[in-house]
């Protein structure tokens, strides 16, 4: 017997299935629930009631600081050292324009990215779920439901008992 | 060391270059070496490549040097202690002269710590009034020349002037003996009193010694046509400032030589049109396309030895007698009429001049007709020979001599026969005959390399001497720098000759002029110093055609093509062969660069089948050569030209293995037009030249306007969306009169000189990398048989919304407030952007590093206030910035405000028609805002709204027939 | 083209049988020798590069063929080509994605990894074709000791932002899609240093649905991001030459002609890659015919647009009435280097036709070889567009002419070294094919299919 545990690890072989039993256990009132897929699964945010990503928002935060810099880069560079190109204004705001294009995708694409991976806790390398056996095949074909320990509802016997009979083909206790 | 000479004297240059030579004889380690440096020279031909080595080489001279001897050139550079009189980085100008032909080219040589640089005309003087030819131009870079003879020689081993001293102490033994019967001097052409003096002198020592002279191309050929038809050897003049009317035939007198920097200057002056005057006309007939039929308004294709016949066909419309009509083309025919009713309306203010190179019997006829016309005296002057020594016998007598070995000793001075004599001569065997022989001579040449003795001449910029202009203008020559080289003067070496023991190098030429100043020599001596010239022309003489002078038309007997020799634009007989910036100087006409061509006619080369570049062989009685040919769109059908200057063996690195030698084929009797024979040769080779294409393609580059309508149709300048940008109180501009330019490539060879212009060499030219910041367009109208041609300067344009600025990434390039259109080279990486939006294409790049090696002599041409550009860097006319600044600091220091003509741009101040007008556009009463004002203003590309500061005046056009 | 993707997939084979045999193909690796008689054929242009480099580095820009007027030549116009090919990368994984384009699901990967090595191929040019390359990062903004800043005004200027901006967001993007399949190929892996390798690279991914939810919204707006990106890049090289006013050049069409044909030349390399690797590694399963279909469709598509630039290049020109437009027009056609410009079309183009016909299109060999055609023939037309309007520009006086030097050829080989080396390294140790995506799209077919 292990002292502390993380959790309870359901395996599904479908979709199907594991979005089923999802929905049975936010039903039965299991709150800690997670699903592990080999692809994105459509619905299964909507069971678990997973909160809408905000990572849009770190998009367009991005986008405008970074064509914001760009602007005032090129108008600074310009008011610092003013000099006469070609009998083109100092500001040419026509020709700024292509740095500012560029930097606004870049500083949105990139803080799109980072705020993912920070948003998700990565890159975590060591993970409890790792441990599982059969946790390796939830990046191939299998589906995998985990109910936390955490879970006020939780209790070994009862949910392991609960997953069996959700139609899980394997139930593991995971350890923390 | 002796086991390398073989090898070296293969190669050429001074004994003395030991290893500057090695590095040019097949040494393994050196091919390796340039092999890793310039991969490129990996790819040449054999030829090719032995020129890239050449060239290479010459740079590396000094590099050589340093390896056996510390080179006293370099020792001589630094201040220890610096002058009082000194201000390091502040120019000096000294009045000297240099010598062309023997003729006086009066300077202004302006020295950096004791380093000549630049040269320009004398203002002051009457010839040049400050304007300057290429040769001028260029000639600073001799001075600097490692290909030298830096020190005396006997068979070419190292010996010293104590060794000649005594050496020419026994040889006056044998002298005396005989009084010099066996005592001859073949000296170049001379117009130096001293040395006139000196001769004198050693006449009076070895009264039965006897004086020759040499000379390959120049005046000496007037000089022949003159004494036949007015019973002595004269110098002309041409008055063109008094002449309507003018016609030439086969006349360069616009073209290089002597004469040139005069004719331009005074045929400019009655060209430009003013209210009260039209314009003097030109008529030119010509064989070959020259500068002179280029500007005419109206040009004559005719063979060269047809010209007799046209000046008689003019002579008999004039009611010359003994002349007939004869037998004439239809545009023949109209084309003599025409002139004949412009010559007849203007009588004596008409002019008829006839080429010194062409035959006898045009100059009589010529001179006939202005007798008739009583231009004679006026437009036409005469004076006794400028250059001499007088009563010389030729070079033909002196030949015989030898070979029947009346001759023991023979002392050449400043000329090279052994290249430059007629190869039918035979002038080097005879010389073997010859028991002691000396050269005396810059460079240990062709003569000097058969020669016994090799006494090297000091360059006129380090030595003391004298000579007279073409109008016979004396000027006292000084040195601008102490010889750098174990060499002496013309005259220390005549005065040895005399018998004196280390002669001072002044003394000869002081005591000529303390008889000619008499009391207050001092005085005048300073002042002819300062002046650099003294006062006094040659007094005109009046001559008159002899009777006996019989008009022999068709001298030019035999059958077969018209074969002309000319001097080389740029190299002229050869002398200048080692000059890098003349050999790179594009010839103008053809832009052919580092070599001579066999221009032919359109028609010729289509009965032979030969493109540019494909050799052909040029047969002249049992003598042949082979060449490459050019096709010269305009030269008449049955005319070939050859060009002197090439082929030399001894030049120095730079020059030698270049072209062909035309010598070897030239007649001895008549050096100038001869009957020969053309065939095509298998073989070709690629010709580098700065411009491939000629034909303007119906642009209107070069726009005309003419009596009708003497003013183009302004064109509105496009609209643009900035705002102006303010512009400081100055505003450059400049303004080209493409109606006074002759092409004569002065302002491309002084901006070379002035801006540190890097030579490239003959590849990099032929893959299009020359370097020069102006460049003059050539371009021609019309069917290629007869064309009209045109010459456009295109220097920068300096646009106000320049695409390059506007293309540059890193700010290298940007605008400054007074408009000028500055390259920051420091700041430039090389992205050539600029150069790809430039519609004119007037920016140039270092492809390579360009720059001499940091022990090259040819640094000290250098200007200081002009950056050297290293690998990578762009750079382009900057409308000569450094004397732009240098004019303020010194409007600064007197606190006043620029004046008109503060800053001259060196192509404006080389010009000698005064064609380039440089100043400030915001002054409205300064001469370029009047010139812009001007009805033929033209814009180029205007319809790309880059506004440039750089514009054009169109050209007029006076349809006067003839044949473009 | 997604009602289509139903039978995209044979539908009669396992998620994990794909899943083991695409991790499969890093972990042991099926075709060694091939793959090993390919590495030193690339290797050995890499070599010829890098002694291009030294050369060109030791001693300056002189050693390629280029001079006044003609200064720019293969160093640009191979940088046009090679950036040209990239965007066909980012076009297939970011364009189809928003179109739900399921059938991309099978190209993407290697497409992206496509792109990333041709920017990079793209990348060196600009550095390599300075005269004094050791200071490219003047083109910065820094506060320098000159005081001096950037030049905002040139497109070369632009161009570095934009190549850099380009690079970098592929990369985000193609490793971002990439994380799962490292997952996957991690818990797949038996032997200790693939377990490590995959276990760090993939950053501890565990397909949690809340990390499913945040990586798909991320991904999803970064292809969003990539398809102007691509756009705004090569229309911002076209700008290199519209910007002058060069007869041939300075003319309003480039933009989107430059974006038309890099994605033609880039579809042609997909397709290239698409039927070699099948081949190869016998991913009949999962590269069908059906792919193939669509590559040649796509490709025909972009060539007749490509085509109507080069139609209305003409017309522009003889439109314009310009008579220095009409000489550049008279130059292509007839010039010179009349042979590049009929090279262009006669290899875009004629093959091309053959793509009308189905049979063609899902015939590996064919496609292979009609893509070939068009990579040598979009390569032409970047000579030709940049060779004939510099050779003969407005002054005839500076009209030259351009010949290529052994070095001008050798740095252009060598990049494709400098491409391929890359490349079979990326296929050797990473999944070339996306694991998941295919699984999911396979999943929603067997959906499809059960009713």
């Amino acid at each position: 017997m292990v002292e502390r545990v993380y959790g309870l690890l359901a395996e599904f072989d479908s979709p199907e299935a594991l979005t089923a039993a999802a929905r049975k256990a936010r039903d039965a009132g299991y709150r800690r629930l997670d699903a592990f897929t080999p692809f994105p699964v459509e619905g299964l945010a909507r069971i678990l009631r997973l909160p809408r990503p905000t990572i849009s928002w770190a998009g367009l935060i991005g986008g405008f600081s970074g064509g914001g810099f760009a602007l005032l880069m090129q108008c600074y560079t310009n008011y610092d050292f003013p000099l006469n190109v070609g009998g083109r204004p100092l500001y040419a705001l026509s020709a700024f324009a292509v740095v500012m294009f560029e930097l606004t995708i870049l500083f949105s694409a990139l803080s799109m990215i980072i705020a993912m991976l920070w948003q998700n806790g990565l890159p975590r390398l060591n993970y409890p779920l790792f441990a599982a056996k059969r946790f390796h095949l939830a990046s191939k074909d299998r589906f995998f439901l985990c109910i936390g320990a955490e879970d006020e509802k939780y209790d070994e016997e009862q949910t392991s008992a609960f997953l069996q009979q959700a139609g899980a083909s394997s139930v593991e206790l995971v350890p923390q | 060391m002796k086991s390398r000479r073989p090898q070296i004297d293969g190669d050429g240059g001074g004994p003395r270059l030991w290893s500057g030579l090695e590095e040019l004889s097949n040494d393994a380690a050196f091919q390796a070496w340039v092999d890793a440096e310039y991969p490129t020279a990996a790819e040449f031909g054999p030829t090719a490549r032995r020129q890239f080595l050449k060239l290479m080489g010459a740079s590396f001279a000094l590099a050589g040097l340093a390896g056996c001897e510390k080179s006293p050139f370099v020792a001589a550079f630094p201040y220890v202690d610096q002058p009082q009189s000194e201000t390091v980085g502040l120019p000096r100008y000294y009045a000297t002269a240099l010598t062309f032909d023997g003729y006086a080219q009066p300077v202004i040589a302006t020295t950096y710590s004791g380093r000549p640089t630049k040269l320009d005309g004398n203002p002051d003087h009457p010839v040049t009034k400050g304007r300057s030819d290429v040769f001028m131009q260029a000639a600073v870079l001799g001075l600097y020349d490692p290909d030298r003879a830096q020190g005396p020689t006997r068979h070419g081993e190292p010996t010293t002037w104590m060794d000649v001293t005594a050496a020419i102490s026994t040889l006056r033994q044998d002298w005396a003996g005989d009084q010099g019967e066996g005592l001859r001097l073949l000296t170049g052409p001379t117009s130096s009193p001293t040395f006139q003096h000196q001769l004198d002198a050693l006449r009076k020592q070895f009264p039965k010694m006897r004086v020759h002279l040499h000379e390959a191309a120049g005046e000496a050929a007037r000089r022949t046509s003159t004494a036949a038809v007015y019973g002595q050897p004269l110098d002309m003049r041409y008055v063109l400032e008094q002449a309507d009317v003018l016609v030439s035939f086969d006349d360069d007198f616009l073209g290089p030589g002597p004469n040139q920097v005069r004719n331009a200057r005074s045929w400019a002056s009655s060209r430009r049109r003013s209210s009260d005057r039209p314009g003097m006309h030109l008529h030119a007939a010509e064989s070959v396309p020259s500068a002179t039929g280029a500007v005419a308004s109206s040009r004559l294709i005719a063979d060269a030895s047809r010209m007799a016949r046209l000046a008689e066909a003019l002579a008999s419309k004039l009611g010359v007698g003994g002349a007939t009509a004869g037998d004439l083309t239809p545009t023949e025919q109209s084309w003599v009429e025409t002139i004949a009713k412009a010559c007849g309306s203007a009588r004596e203010r008409a002019l008829v001049t006839s080429g010194p190179l062409g035959d006898v019997g045009t100059a009589i006829w010529v001179a006939r007709i202005n007798e008739t016309l009583n231009s004679a005296g006026r437009c036409l002057q005469f004076m006794q020979p400028i250059t001499g020594p007088a009563d010389a016998g030729t070079l033909k007598a002196l030949v015989a001599d030898m070979r029947v070995g009346k001759v023991h000793t023979l002392v050449i001075i400043g000329c090279n026969p052994a290249y430059t004599a007629p190869g039918g001569l035979g002038f080097a065997e005879a010389l073997k005959q010859t028991r002691s022989t000396l050269h005396v001579g810059l460079q240990r040449d062709e003569t000097g390399e058969l020669c016994e003795w090799q006494l090297p001449l000091a360059h006129e910029l380090e030595s003391w001497s004298d000579a007279r202009a073409v109008d016979g203008t004396a000027s006292i020559i000084q040195p601008t720098i102490i010889p750098f080289y174990d060499v002496r003067s013309v005259h220390q070496i005549m005065a040895m000759l005399l018998g004196e023991i280390d002669p001072a190098a002044d003394a000869a030429v002081r005591e000529t002029w303390k008889s000619a100043f008499g009391d207050d020599f001092d005085g005048r001596w300073r002042q002819a110093l300062h002046d650099g010239f003294v006062e006094g022309a040659a007094p005109a003489v009046s001559a008159t055609v002899s009777s006996t002078a019989a008009p022999s038309a068709r001298s030019a007997a035999g059958e077969g093509l018209d074969i002309v020799f000319r001097p080389d634009p740029t190299v002229w007989d050869g002398s200048f062969a080692n000059i890098g910036w003349l050999q790179e100087l594009p010839k103008p006409l053809t832009t052919l660069t580092w070599g001579n061509v066999i221009a032919v006619s359109p028609a010729l080369a289509k009965r032979l089948d030969v493109v540019n570049g494909d050799h052909v062989e040029l047969a002249i009685g049992d003598r042949n050569l082979v060449g490459p040919t050019w096709i010269m769109p305009g030269q008449a059908e049955n005319t070939v030209a050859v060009f002197l200057g090439y082929g030399r063996s001894q030049a120095g690195r730079v020059g030698n293995q270049l072209g062909y030698d035309a010598y070897r084929i030239r007649p001895i009797d008549q050096p100038w037009l001869a009957k020969g024979s053309l065939r095509k040769t298998d073989g070709s080779e690629t010709l580098a030249v700065t411009q491939l294409h000629h034909r303007m393609e119906g642009f209107d580059f070069v726009r005309e306007v003419t009596a009708e309508h003497p003013t183009l149709p302004k064109a509105d300048t496009p609209t643009s969306l900035y705002p102006p940008w303010p512009s400081s109180k100055n505003a450059w501009g400049m303004v080209i009169d493409l109606d006074l330019c002759i092409g004569c490539n002065a302002c491309v060879a002084a901006c070379t000189a002035e801006n540190n212009v890097p030579v490239v060499g003959k590849e990099q030219v032929s893959v299009g990398r020359e370097m020069h910041w102006l460049r003059i367009a050539r371009y021609y109208t019309g069917d290629v048989e007869t064309p009209r041609s045109f010459f456009q300067p295109v220097p920068c344009m300096h646009c106000e919304q320049a695409p390059c600025e506007m293309g540059c990434p890193v700010h290298a390039t940007t605008h400054s407030p007074e408009g000028v259109n500055q390259m920051v080279y420091n700041r430039c990486i090389g992205t050539r952007t600029c150069s790809s939006f430039c519609p004119y294409k007037v920016r140039r790049f270092n492809f390579y590093d360009f720059r001499a090696p940091p022990d090259s002599p040819t640094h000290a041409a250098h200007n200081p206030d002009v950056t050297v550009r290293s690998r990578g860097v762009m750079e382009k006319c900057t409308y000569c910035t450094q004397r732009i600044e240098a004019a303020h600091a010194t409007a600064d220091k007197e606190n006043r405000p620029l004046r008109e003509g503060d800053v001259v741009t060196a192509c404006q101040a080389a010009c000698p028609t005064k064609a380039i007008v440089f100043g400030n556009i915001n002054d409205p009463n300064s001469e370029v805002s009047r010139l812009r004002r001007d009805g033929r203003h033209y814009v180029l590309l205007e319809e790309l709204g880059t506004r440039p500061r750089t514009t054009y005046l169109a050209r007029w056009r006076d349809d006067d027939g003839g044949q473009g | 083209m997604s009602d289509r993707s139903a039978d995209i997939l044979p539908v009669r084979q396992s998620m994990g049988g794909i899943s083991d045999q695409l991790t499969g193909i890093p972990l042991h690796f099926p075709v060694e020798r091939r793959w090993l008689i390919a590495m030193l054929f690339a290797s050995l242009l890499l070599l010829m590069l890098m002694v291009s480099v030294v050369v060109l580095f030791a001693e300056g820009v002189g050693i390629w063929g280029i001079n006044i007027p003609v200064n720019w030549a293969f160093a640009i116009h191979n940088y046009v080509w090679w950036l040209g090919i990239g965007h066909a990368g980012t076009l297939i994984s970011a364009l189809l994605l928003l179109t739900q384009s399921e059938w991309r699901n099978s190209l993407n990967r290697f497409a992206e990894t496509m792109t990333l090595f041709a920017v990079v191929c793209a990348g060196i040019y600009p550095v390599l074709h300075l005269g004094r390359p050791w200071y490219i990062y003047w083109m910065f903004p820094y506060p320098a000791t000159m005081d001096v800043w950037p030049q905002f005004r040139s497109p070369l200027e632009w161009d570095i932002w934009a190549v850099l901006t380009y690079l970098t967001v592929s990369f985000a993007f193609w490793y971002t899609g990439l994380i799962p399949d490292l997952a996957a190929a991690r818990d797949r892996a038996t032997k200790r240093s693939w377990q490590i390798f995959f276990g760090i690279t993939s950053l501890g991914w565990r397909g949690s649905a809340a990390h499913w939810q945040r990586w798909s919204q991320a991904y999803r707006l970064t292809a969003g991001l990539a398809v102007p990106l691509v756009v705004s890049v090569h229309s911002e090289v076209s700008l290199l030459f519209a910007s002058g006013q060069i007869p041939g050049w300075h003319s309003t069409i480039f933009p989107p002609y430059f974006v038309l044909g890099a994605a033609f030349s880039g579809f042609a390399v997909v397709s290239i890659i698409a039927v070699s690797l099948r081949s190869w590694f016998g991913l009949y399963n999962l590269v069908t015919d059906d792919h193939l279909d669509l590559l040649g469709m796509v490709l025909l598509a972009t060539g007749l647009m490509t085509a109507y630039g080069y139609v209305f290049e003409v017309f522009d020109a003889l439109y314009s009435g310009d008579a220095h437009e009409l000489q550049t027009l008279a130059d292509r056609l007839t010039g010179a280097y009349a042979w590049t410009y009929w090279g262009a079309i006669i290899f875009n183009f004629i093959p091309l036709q053959a793509l009308w016909w189905r049979e063609v299109r899902r015939t590996g060999w064919a496609l292979l070889l009609i893509s070939i055609a068009v990579a040598i023939g979009m390569w032409l037309e970047r000579y030709m567009i940049l060779v004939t309007s510099l050779y003969r520009d407005f002054l005839v006086s500076s009209w030259s002419k351009f010949t290529p030097t052994f070095w001008d050829w050798s740095t252009y080989f060598g990049t494709i070294g400098l491409f391929l080396v890359p490349f079979l390294i990326a296929i050797r140790v990473i999944p070339l094919i996306s694991i998941f995506e295919t699984e999911e799209l396979l999943h929603e077919e067997k959906e499809k299919t059960h009713g």
